[in-house]
């Protein structure tokens, strides 16, 4: 007896070995193959756990021949980032992209890899503050980083981990190709730490005219407001519709929007205050910020399903609803790609017939004009021979107009003309980028790691349980204080 | 590259067969060389400690090291005594993630002995046990993120009156008047479902060591105890189970041991939101989102104390079990 029971547990033991073993494996596939990002991610529930880490494809050319046309002068324009030769190689990048908004990322990288004969391995998690910093700590950090996260990119520049760009590209290279705005917001005091390679408007309310009956261009947020409870009461059909699921970034939807409402209600400066730490979450404008999102967000009659839906509904399927037949919601509020990500959920929309997008407005007269941006930047934390081509070639006008020619990003090149876009809702974005009397970056995106993951999960929190505000708020900043300590 | 790697290998494995073999022979050599009283002692040293060294490297090194940093501040740098503790112990995050440990600690052994043990007597009973017990013991091969992805979509909520398509919503909304359940938002079925979800990968595993342990029960006792007139039940609740005990005690310490380092199927699942954190998860995020070493050690150096125990008690078993023989 004792000996059999003895053998069970060796066996025992065996097993356990086995499947503890197999855990190891199945967390490393839990860092490196959950795709999924931040502020621009897989437009389906189902890429969710799905592998991500591929190769870029070779050979992008389209049909149309202007498409050609771009691509061969990116070819050209990565060769000479490449110093003309073709280097071979492989270089590793790390972003937060997966299923179509990847592939279509990669097609800015295609003429790059057909030119110098590099391979880039793109490898996306929806949990880039944590697999960077452990990548980072465990001495094996990527190539590349492309990331929406500056405040993390900030963070790792100040410990000396990124590549100052200023030696790498060259200033008068940036100069030339970013406005100073921009440079300036992925710099710290003394080094650029990234270079801009997609542009987001935020704060757009997307639409289908065929369903929509209410202003298109409402004077004022409490109008708009006003509208959807009228439109609530007299059909029962939910006005909105909200999706803030994205796994470990889950609640970014609310937070992005609740951040550009600060910017436009307590205005820029306020706004700058607030994300550098000098700010006290419990101050009023910030509270009120959350409010005037809780005014539909956090309404059961405002959106579609109530809370349990916004808070399950992954937010790549967020404005599905949208056209269900009938229509369960008329309004989505989401920046500029989200137009990319309904357009591939139902292939046959016709942009700006069935799919259209006004941005939000005026949440306070003395602010008008202000617009929110948010965006991913390239940063180098390896300087080989095969990332510094790469950044090179990130940082040209081909590889900038080939970003705005996928349809799904604005150009962060200022010498990519607005014509390039073929896609109206691009077009559109930049004509309200050129109009704004000034635009911002997102605050959440330039906090430090430990407040952003703690301000996308409030969104979540507030959204679930709106008395709670003060208690949310009062928590935040103590995350704040903390974060902002060293 | 791979083939600098392949021959790194190769050169890696020869040398450690040499040095492995040197050292035996030199071994065996020193020991029998010694005075007869030292051999003995000898003899343990030489043998034993390699492992013992290697141990101490890889595991006493790095816990005291845990141990050590738990002390200390968000960087490592400053002493803090036991500050990282009360702080935890009044952090409502880890408060929570400590009494979902608990949860799993408790549930996740009882309930995988439980299916296990039930699978395993029902399964012996059909003709076709080996392909039943293959089918039940397949998801012990599936990844854990596989698997929590997969109950990610079992679990997915659609709106009352929408198409739900998550299986069990679409399951339960059959039934008329039931509405959906959000079961990873819905604090009452959250964390039930994660459990759930590591039970179906972990079920058929408890259920090949239980049917182990049922088949080295010897048959005569099973005859003997019909002819003198016991049911089946009595069969296995008299005679069976006392039996089965020290295997259903393995199954229960591997289970609880899986249960508090849970970590991938939370992860993947809900990342820990509307309170269903563990330990594991709570350390993680206290490592690489709040970049705090202190409090991550001094959850660690908890998650450390709580499976010592069953850890010693898991080692006892065994002695008696050999004492016995």
């Amino acid at each position: 007896m004792g000996r059999r029971t003895r053998t069970t547990g060796v066996a025992a033991c065996w097993l356990l070995l086995a499947v503890s073993c197999g855990d190891d494996e199945s967390s490393r596939d839990s860092t490196e193959d959950t795709p999924e990002g931040t502020t621009a991610v897989v437009p389906t529930d189902g890429a969710d756990g799905s592998v991500s880490s591929v190769p870029a494809s070779d050979g992008a050319a389209g049909s149309a021949p202007s498409e050609e046309a771009q691509v061969e002068a990116a070819q050209a324009a990565a060769l000479e980032a490449a110093g003309g030769e073709e280097i071979g190689g492989s270089v590793s990048l790390l972003g937060v992209l997966g299923g179509e908004e990847l592939d279509d990322f990669l097609q800015v990288l295609a003429p790059f890899e057909e030119a110098t004969g590099i391979t880039v391995e793109y490898e996306g998690t929806r949990d880039i503050g944590a697999i960077l910093q452990t990548r980072v700590e465990g001495g094996n950090p990527p190539d590349v980083v492309s990331t929406p996260g500056l405040g993390q990119m900030a963070e790792l520049a100040a410990q000396g981990e990124v590549v100052d760009l200023n030696d790498l590209i060259g200033a008068e290279q940036l100069a030339a190709n970013f406005s100073p705005s921009l440079i300036e917001t992925a710099s710290t005091d003394d080094q650029v730490y990234g270079v801009f390679s997609t542009v987001n408007l935020g704060g757009l309310i997307w639409y289908d005219p065929n369903a929509y009956d209410g202003p298109t261009d409402p004077e004022s947020w409490e109008a708009l407001i006003q509208w959807s409870r009228e439109k609530a009461a007299a059909d029962g059909v939910t006005p909105w519709c909200i999706g803030l699921e994205s796994g470990a970034a889950s609640g970014w939807p609310a937070a992005d929007f609740i951040d550009d409402i600060l910017l436009r209600q307590a205005g820029p400066e306020f706004h700058e205050q607030w994300w550098r730490g000098e700010v006290p979450w419990t101050a009023p404008e910030v509270k009120r910020a959350f409010e005037t999102y809780g005014e539909f967000a956090t309404d059961e009659t405002l959106t579609y399903g109530g809370v349990t839906t916004s808070l399950t509904l992954n937010f790549a399927n967020g404005a599905d609803a949208m056209y269900s037949d009938p229509p369960q919601c008329y309004l989505h509020q989401q920046a500029t790609f989200m137009g990319g990500i309904i357009a591939s959920n139902f292939p046959d929309l016709e942009p700006g017939v069935d799919l259209d997008f006004f941005p939000a407005p005026t949440f306070n007269p003395e602010f008008e004009g202000i617009q929110s941006v948010s965006g991913e930047i390239i940063s180098i934390l390896n300087e080989t021979e095969q990332s510094t081509a790469l950044a090179r070639y990130m940082a040209t006008p081909e590889a900038g107009s080939l970003v705005g020619a996928t349809g799904r990003w604005l150009s962060p090149n200022s010498q990519v003309e607005a014509e390039i876009y073929a896609d109206p809702f691009l077009r559109r974005a930049s004509e309200v980028l050129q109009e704004a009397s000034g635009s911002h970056y997102l605050g959440n995106a330039l906090m430090p790691t430990a407040l952003v993951e703690a301000f996308w999960q409030s969104g979540l929190d507030y959204v679930e349980n709106p008395d709670e505000l003060d208690q949310i708020l009062s928590g935040l900043d103590e995350v704040r204080v903390e974060a902002y300590a060293d | 590259m791979v083939t600098t790697r392949l021959v790194q290998t190769v050169v890696a494995v020869v040398a450690l067969a040499v040095i492995s073999g040197v050292y035996l022979k030199a071994g065996g050599r020193l020991i029998s060389g010694m005075p007869t009283r030292l051999r003995g002692v000898a003899a343990a040293t030489v043998w034993v400690g390699p492992a013992v060294l290697i141990v101490a490297i890889v595991l006493v090194g790095p816990a005291l090291s845990t141990l050590r940093l738990s002390l200390f501040d968000g960087d490592g740098d400053e002493f803090v005594g036991a500050e990282n503790y009360t702080t935890a112990a009044g952090n409502d995050e880890i408060l929570i993630s400590l009494r979902n440990s608990v949860l799993w600690v408790v549930s996740l052994p009882v309930l995988s002995v439980a299916v296990g043990l039930a699978m395993a007597v029902l399964a012996d009973r059909v003709r076709y046990e080996s392909v039943v017990k293959s089918v039940l013991f397949l998801p012990v091969a599936i990844s854990a993120v596989a698997a929590g992805v997969i109950w990610r979509f079992m679990l997915d909520y659609r709106p009352p009156g929408a198409p739900q398509t998550g299986t069990l919503n679409a399951i339960v909304t059959a039934i008329p008047g039931v509405t959906p359940v959000a079961w990873l938002v819905d604090r009452t079925t959250n964390n039930v479902a994660l459990i759930g979800a590591t039970l179906w990968t972990q079920a058929g595993f408890a259920m090949v060591i239980l049917s182990a342990g049922l088949r080295s029960i010897p048959g005569e006792l099973s005859e003997a105890a019909r002819l003198d007139g016991a049911s089946e039940w009595q069969l296995f609740r008299r005679i069976k189970l006392p039996l089965l005990a020290p295997t259903i005690v393995v199954v229960m310490t591997t289970m609880a041991v899986i249960a508090l380092k849970a970590f991938d199927i939370v992860y993947v699942m809900t990342n820990g939101a509307y309170d269903t954190d563990v330990l594991a998860t709570s350390m993680y995020k206290q490592l690489f989102s709040d970049r705090h070493q202190g409090r991550a050690s001094a959850i660690a150096t908890i998650l450390m104390l709580a499976v010592t125990p069953i850890m010693v008690y898991n080692v006892r078993v065994y002695r008696r079990e050999a004492v016995g023989r």
